[in-house]
């Protein structure tokens, strides 16, 4: 009995000791790490409390991505109108298609792809938080304001694209090319 | 959303070109909607003629314009959902037609089909198709 009891405490000095286990009733879980920015009195009263949190709760390599391509005033933002091709973790592992729409809502922001496969019109809406989603790469840039990437699309949701092939071949037309 | 009176385009090489939806056979409903993977019963509303090679051959299946079928919906214009939040679209309405025992009336697929199959037990129908998104 002694034994055992002091090879538990020897189990429990040394694992506190080399890795101190942040839940003490696992060492199996993993925890995120803890925000940049940490909680101040004002958030812990309950103001600002949105906007902390969707600034910390994508993780940071992921927030600079959506900073880069989903923000409203970036120079490198996605515009309606490029063509995008997405990476996913499983099947089907990539999607490409022309950027019908962004809807911007903070941590639940997603956007529309829209590509034609054999023959039939097919859309997805990826979110960009999804941890599924492993990569957002721009095959095409839609034009920022004339010269060599043309003129910019004059809408922010291109569902008229639904209706028109001509138009969207005429996209698609730029990457072949 | 595939309830009565919904068409949907055929994409196997069963003859049929055009169904119509009757029923939607979900477990403890009979009417209500049909999304990617459920069974429907359909009347074939547009149908290619059938050979002459078919028609004097007595085994062959013969799907005929009026003829009441199984069908699986493959394609629905209507969004569906993945486990991860993604939504899928496809441009119109598609569907492969079975026989009573689940089995496909067809050898071939013509067309994209949605990868919800898989997750509803079409696996057949899924190795088969060109392209499944």
């Amino acid at each position: 009995m002694f034994r055992s009891l002091r090879a538990a405490t020897k189990l429990l000095t040394r694992s506190t000791s080399t890795t101190p286990s942040p839940y003490p009733f696992s060492n199996v879980a993993i925890l995120p790490p803890p925000p940049e920015t940490a909680a101040t009195p004002s958030l812990r009263k309950g103001k600002g409390i949105m906007q902390y949190i969707h600034k910390t709760l994508p993780c940071p390599e992921r927030q600079a991505l959506i900073m880069r391509l989903f923000s409203r005033r970036h120079p490198e933002r996605l515009l309606p109108g490029s063509v995008v091709a997405v990476t996913l973790a499983h099947a089907p592992t990539s999607f490409s298609g022309v950027l019908l729409s962004v809807r911007r809502r903070g941590p639940d922001t997603s956007f529309v792809l829209r590509n034609i496969v054999h023959r039939t019109g097919v859309e997805m809406q990826f979110f960009v938080n999804s941890p599924h989603v492993k990569e957002i790469r721009v095959i095409q840039r839609a034009g920022g304001g004339g010269g060599k990437e043309g003129r910019r699309m004059r809408r922010a949701k291109l569902f008229y694209l639904r209706d028109s092939p001509e138009k969207m071949s005429e996209i698609s037309a730029g990457v072949r090319g | 959303m595939i309830g009565l009176k919904g068409t949907l385009n055929v994409i196997d090489n069963s003859g049929a070109l055009l169904v119509e939806c009757v029923n939607v056979l979900k477990q403890k409903v009979n009417n209500g909607w049909g999304g990617v993977g459920d069974e429907i019963v359909c009347v074939v509303k547009r149908a290619r003629p059938v050979s002459p090679a078919a028609q004097a051959s007595s085994t062959a299946v013969k799907v005929r314009k009026g003829d009441v079928r199984r069908a699986v919906i493959v394609r629905t214009k209507k969004a569906v959902r993945r486990p991860d939040g993604r939504m899928i679209r496809f441009d119109d309405n598609a569907a492969v037609l079975l026989n009573n025992k689940r089995d496909m009336l067809g050898t071939r697929i013509g067309g994209v089909v949605s990868a919800d199959l898989r997750m509803k037990g079409w696996g057949k129908i899924v190795s088969i198709a060109p392209k499944v998104i």
